[in-house]
């Protein structure tokens, strides 16, 4: 298939609520191999399908990309949902379909993510550290969440309009 | 070409102060850009970055947001801005770490330690200072954001920064800021 631009805000389509997917329709095929090929040809590390034009729900991930990081090495998963989280941790956050600006987010630790492979088969996938944010970051893609819809706090973290108890 | 200027206010806090000063800016022509305020205890401050309409400069506007703005008192400054200072760039891939550093409130904490990381080549680019705990025993915390062109500049800055700890009587800690982009 071939390497698609990825979508920078204010384009609409990354502010949408994407479709569930069913593993046997060929044109699911071809979303995910866009996604391999774009992802390929990025500096980043995941992408969801919204993020090249399509508004269904599809994520690739492959933490291996980055320096120091292996995880479960590439995982494509169709349908995925976050059923639980653990350990709230605030990261600093970018995404290259905003690109240029980052903003402290709230995120979790560990995360269980299940999803469809593209044979129908159920993943369970219990995620941990920069794994886990990039799954909570895709899965975020396909409900029309950016970082900047989560953005916790403006600066440092210490300060943030605390009441005297 | 577009012509920028910054302003800066501050004032008692109050509600209004932020709708007035943006919509005395728009009736003016004014757009803006970058921003930044907080509250430094009862005061309101403001620093922003506009981009000027044609036929105003940034004394005009100065002046004139000035006597819009005139409710509520605020201390205002307007300066031109450098073109080239204007100008966007892409955010640079530079490393970048968190440093707290808090202990018994004393007068040149923050002198010793913004000159220990200017030394090791390290750039301030955000800085919160804050006198916390009780009046007779007063805290004082500072947390700053520090860009070092090299990682491994780290741990120098991190060996000149513990050696300032029994000099100031303060505790801190250097870490990378977990910066991720997907």
């Amino acid at each position: 298939m071939a390497i698609r631009p990825i979508l920078q805000y204010p384009h609409q389509g990354l502010k949408s609520n994407s479709a569930a997917v069913l593993p046997a329709d060929p044109a699911v095929d071809d979303v995910v191999q866009d996604l391999l090929d774009t992802l390929a040809a990025s500096p980043g590390v995941a992408l969801a399908a919204p993020q090249i034009g399509h508004a269904v729900q599809i994520i690739v991930v492959d933490v291996s990309r980055k320096k120091g990081e292996t995880g479960h090495g590439l995982v494509v998963l169709l349908n995925p949902v976050i059923l639980a989280l653990e350990g709230r941790k605030i990261v600093r956050e970018g995404c290259l379909s905003a690109p240029d600006y980052t903003g402290n987010v709230l995120r979790h630790e560990e995360a269980i993510v299940e999803g469809l492979a593209q044979d129908g088969r159920i993943i369970t996938i219990n995620a941990r550290g920069f794994e886990a944010l990039a799954f909570q970051h895709e899965v975020d893609h396909l409900n029309g969440m950016l970082f900047l819809d989560r953005i916790q706090s403006l600066s440092t973290d210490l300060f943030r309009r605390k009441t005297r108890g | 070409m577009d012509r920028f200027a910054i302003v800066t206010a501050f004032g008692q806090d109050r509600p209004g102060i932020v709708a007035l000063m943006a919509d005395s800016l728009y009736r003016l022509g004014c757009n803006i850009e970058d921003s930044c305020m907080t509250r430094l205890r009862g005061e309101f401050t403001m620093m922003l970055m506009v981009r000027l309409p044609a036929g105003i400069d940034a004394d005009t506007l100065g002046s004139r947001l000035t006597s819009k703005t005139a409710p509520l008192d605020l201390a205002l400054l307007c300066r031109a801005l450098p073109d080239q200072a204007a100008t966007r760039h892409s955010a640079p891939d530079v490393p970048t770490f968190m440093l707290s550093v808090y202990g018994a409130d004393h007068p040149g904490i923050v002198a010793q330690v913004a000159s220990t990381v200017a030394q090791q080549g390290g750039n301030i680019t955000d800085m919160n200072t804050r006198v916390i705990g009780s009046g007779e025993v007063p805290v004082y915390v500072m947390v700053l954001e520090i860009q070092l062109p090299q990682p491994q500049q780290a741990e120098s800055l991190r060996q000149a920064l513990d050696a300032l700890k029994p000099l100031l009587g303060v505790d801190l800690t250097l870490r990378p800021l977990e910066s991720v982009t997907f």
